[in-house]
């Protein structure tokens, strides 16, 4: 009993700790991921892993938990408004999002609003830099970011409740619900999170000398998510993921006298998943419907919108053959529909097929390799060749030594092609090709990770005005990216007292081929550190985010940037041990009171506050 | 002892007459005796520069320089003066900010009664400012015909009436009076008496008029259709009668016109072209070809020819040319520059 308790209590302890870098988490046997080849194919490159023990200690929506525990760079239109993505020195539609391994990229825009996504919804959120083409299709420039369901087939009824209550009427309820036995798994889950989000903008008071607040910032986010999985029996498991979301957002003015506009956007994700093991030869077979759209009201008092939307349905199969004990072959092929429409770009339908082959070797336990190669076939654009190959030495216990190069690449949206009018039907994909060297250093509950990195960018789309002013993409620029990133991990325990800490340091130079100028919108600096502190049945913990400047314009002009921050959060909760776990927690966000902005007159809120309530039953 | 005092008294005197006579030449702030060139920026936020005269100095961005962080809005579409203040209209943001045109400090934002505010014209007092409304794409019911004219009484900086044009409206110029109204989506040029506050009969001149000049008696309007040839339309204002000088399709799409020294400057792609106002045929030859690669504004003044090449996301640049296409100076201005405002 009471060593049960003792297991039962260090487990959880383990859970608090086990920290947001690791390569890998142990993967128990009944635990199915939703992508096998996240973890197969990714032995060369860097993957950060962030559990729900990081989830939980950052507000709700993705960009802060990524913000302030990677080293992605967000510009956020004010808090919780349009927020995009920077990954090493790339634009926001060079980051694939992957949904239980599917690119849940916008067909319209290419890009994933990180505001509109909460992360609780997922059991894990891992971020893979460096290209991933081959594997997730367009975007996968910069890195990927995945957000993935588990199912588990465990004898196991568990329910989680966390109830947010913060400044500026932020209200997150967040419940889910896992049923499973060795035969069954399903989870239910339901999230909202919502803000007034009428904060106060430090220092800023208008003409008439009243203080300036963040007018029409209001939020509303609806997410459901159900998952079910079946196992035929050991060889064959049935899986279908569904989520549905929706999300209204006003956007927050930057003059009181701005109109007023709103942006409502959902989607309905189905993904139905087969698995079976026939020995040496394995299948996977997805079949996805995804449904996007939005609704553009640019003045909240009309009843008159612009939308787009888009439904997209993906089969993919998945052949994964034992070649020998140490080599093995996955061969790929895909088909993706999309039927596009919308006020903007009229009506389109877009087919794409491509083909991959994937080959992993495993020689001896320390080295490791990888190599792809994808084409895609469609009548929209010219596609390039794709590759992958990889190689990972662990020399001892103290270092590995991970080598990558790739092609990838990322294919006009609907918008590029098709907009009315403008849109550009002769584009060519962005494409790319990327070198890195990983280093690795393990020493006792130290974890150094090291990257290094070179990206050349051809082809860049871009909108320029063309004779008599008419915007237009046109494939213009090319960008060399290079830099390294720092992962650090360190935890230890003295008796019951236990520490962890993390940080990460991104270095990037993002440079324009011909002026050699600084991409505006990528910081050169930009690093994050989290320390946590448990005894107990106490959890305390402290983040710290620093920023460095931004170029506003092409120019790299001295006047026109964002200045760096520093910002930082404390948190403390309590485990009430009602229940399996209940605690209550207090968080005191940017709590040394920084003027910061993310973009410039977008000003971010002061010292803020939050409480929750978590109860696992 | 007496007598010098008294010759004190006279010196001080006549310094101080002196003195106030030197005022009349003096620069009444750092920003007289020059040019504010607008840089319409995004929807939300955009600058203005400033460069003296003699071209010797220059700011970039002289709102946020004197102003601090208040915004001054977006989408900025002109300036007009009355007395010692200029109003700058941000159509993005749906205001107008009053400054001192000399100092630049902001004294005081009309800020109600404005829907997507475009041009503005003074006349006794009263400020007329065409407002655009709302556009067709965001509301098709009604986006074509709400654009008014907002009328802004000066004294109080409010908009105390609205004309309904029950059109759409942009481009304002006063003459006598009445003012006359182009915009490029329909084909009238409509005409509004200030006195009788009624609208005349609109004149027919055709559809993508644009910029509109008025020269002895007659009101000149460059059509710019897109991918067509444009067209110099000039309306007699004393009968209203029509007559129309052909631009060749071969220079490109037109521009934008102005009229000085009974010269009419217009530009077609990137090149400069000049005609006598009475002439009857388009010029055969460009004055210039210009540096820019997105002509966004311009002016010609005084011997020179501003063009504005904006860029969005990036600075734009200021080109000064002498009348023969001699460039005297380059300025790198700040995003979307779109034109040229002079304070002397």
């Amino acid at each position: 009993m009471t060593i049960k308790l003792k297991v039962a209590f260090c487990f959880l302890l383990l859970c608090q700790l086990i920290s947001a870098q690791k390569d890998s988490i142990t993967s128990l046997k009944e635990v199915y991921v939703s992508d096998k080849n996240l973890k197969k194919y990714s032995s060369t490159q860097s993957v950060l892993k962030l559990t729900d023990s990081i989830i939980n200690k950052n507000e709700a929506l993705l960009t802060d938990l990524l913000n302030f525990n990677s080293t992605l760079y967000f510009k956020e239109y004010g808090r919780g408004m349009l927020s995009t993505v920077s990954f090493r020195g790339t634009t926001s539609s060079q980051t694939a999002v992957i949904w239980n391994g599917i690119n849940i990229n916008s067909q319209m825009n290419g890009s994933t609003d990180f505001n509109t996504i909460s992360g609780s919804d997922y059991n894990s959120v891992s971020i893979k830099a460096g290209g991933g083409s081959v594997i997730y299709g367009s975007g996968a420039i910069g890195g990927t970011v995945h957000l993935n369901n588990d199912l588990l087939f465990i004898n196991s009824f568990e329910n989680n409740l966390k109830l947010d209550y913060g400044s500026f009427n932020t209200i997150g309820i967040n419940y889910k619900t896992s049923i499973s036995n060795k035969k069954w798994s399903t989870q239910i889950g339901f999230s909202k999170n919502s803000s007034t989000n009428d904060y106060k903008y430090l220092d800023r008071y208008t003409w008439r000398g009243e203080q300036r607040w963040n007018q029409n910032g209001k939020y509303d986010i609806i997410t459901l998510n159900a998952n079910v999985g079946y196992k035929i029996n050991d060889n064959h498991i049935v899986k279908l993921y569904s989520q549905t979301s929706n999300t209204d957002r006003n956007t927050s003015l930057i003059t009181e006298t701005d109109t007023k506009s709103k942006y409502i956007n959902g989607f309905n994700r189905n993904l139905l998943e087969y698995d079976g093991n026939f020995g040496k030869l394995k299948t996977n077979f997805k079949t996805a419907y995804i449904f996007e759209n939005y609704q553009y009201f640019s003045n909240i008092n009309s009843k008159n919108y612009t939308y787009g939307k888009t439904e997209n349905l993906i089969t993919k199969l998945d052949l994964d053959y034992t070649l020998f004990k140490s080599t093995q072959i996955n061969g790929i092929v895909d088909y993706s529909r999309t039927n596009g429409y919308g006020s903007g770009f009229g009506s389109h339908v877009r087919e794409i097929s491509s083909a991959s082959l994937l080959v992993k070797q495993d020689l001896g336990s320390n080295w490791k390799n990888e190599l792809g190669i994808r084409k895609e076939f469609t009548d929209n654009y010219k596609s390039p060749l794709l590759f992958n190959f990889g190689s990972s030495y662990k020399f001892s216990d103290l270092y590995n030594l991970k080598l990558n190069i790739s092609r990838n690449f990322r294919i006009p949206t609907y918008n590029d092609l098709y907009w009315e009018t403008g849109g550009n039907p002769d584009l060519k994909p962005e494409s790319s090709y990327q070198a890195e060297i990983g280093n690795v250093f393990t020493f006792k509950n130290i974890t150094w990770t090291q990257h290094f990195y070179y990206i050349k960018i051809k082809d860049m789309l871009q909108w320029v005005p063309g004779p008599g002013g008419l915007w237009s993409p046109q494939n213009q620029d090319k960008v060399n990216s290079y830099g390294t990133e720092t992962l650090l991990n360190w935890k230890k325990s003295y008796g019951k007292n236990n520490f962890a800490l993390t940080a990460t340091y991104a270095y990037t130079i993002s440079e324009d081929d011909k002026t050699k100028k600084q991409i505006f919108f990528v910081p050169f600096h930009k690093a994050t550190g989290a320390v946590s502190y448990s005894r107990n049945k106490i959890n305390a913990y402290y983040q710290v985010l620093y920023n460095g400047f931004v170029y506003t314009t092409a120019d790299n002009n001295a006047d026109d940037i964002v200045n760096d921050y520093t910002i930082s959060n404390i948190g403390i909760d309590y485990d009430f041990k009602f229940l399996d776990s209940s605690k209550l927690g207090f968080q005191v966000l940017n709590v040394f009171n920084k003027n910061y902005e993310s973009l410039e007159n977008r000003p971010m809120p002061g010292r803020n506050f939050n409480m929750y309530i978590t109860l696992k039953f | 002892m007496k007598f010098s005092k008294l010759l004190l008294i006279a010196l001080s005197i006549s310094l101080f007459a002196s003195c106030s006579s030197d005022d009349d030449d003096t620069p009444k702030g750092a920003y007289d005796n020059g040019f504010f060139i607008l840089n319409e920026g995004s929807k939300s936020l955009g600058t203005i520069s400033f460069s003296s005269n003699d071209l010797t100095s220059f700011t970039k961005n002289v709102y946020e320089k004197e102003n601090g962080t208040d915004a001054v809005g977006g989408y900025l579409q002109n300036i007009f003066f009355s007395g010692d203040r200029a109003y700058i209209i941000a159509g993005g943001s749906n205001v107008i900010n009053v400054v001192n045109r000399y100092t630049f400090k902001l004294i005081a934002k009309i800020d109600s009664g404005l829907v997507a505010p475009r041009y503005g014209v003074v006349k006794d007092g009263k400020a007329y400012v065409i407002n655009a409304g709302e556009y067709s794409y965001e509301n098709p019911a009604t986006g074509d015909t709400d654009d008014y004219i907002a009328v802004i009484n000066l004294s109080n900086n409010t908009v105390e009436s609205k004309v309904a044009l029950n059109s759409t409206a942009n481009r304002v110029i006063e003459e006598n009076g009445k003012l006359y109204i182009t915009d490029a989506y329909n084909d009238k040029l409509l005409i509004y008496n200030i006195a009788s506050k009624a609208l005349e009969t609109p004149v027919t001149i055709g559809y993508d008029g644009d910029s509109i000049e008025e020269e002895d008696g007659v009101i000149f309007i460059l059509r710019k259709p897109y991918g067509g040839a444009g067209e110099i339309v000039k309306v007699k204002i004393s009968d209203k009668s029509i007559s129309r000088i052909a631009l060749p399709s071969s220079i490109g799409d037109a521009g934008f016109m102005d009229i000085e020294d009974d010269k009419v400057y217009y530009t077609a792609s990137n090149s400069v072209y000049s005609i006598s106002t009475t002439a009857t045929t388009a010029a055969t030859a460009a004055l210039f070809a210009s540096d820019a690669s997105y002509v966004y504004g311009f002016t010609v003044k005084d011997n020179r020819i501003y063009i504005a090449d904006a860029k969005f996301g990036a600075d734009s640049k200021a080109f000064i040319y002498n009348l023969s296409g001699v460039l005297q100076k380059e300025l790198v201005t700040g995003a979307g520059s779109n034109g040229f405002y002079f304070n002397d």
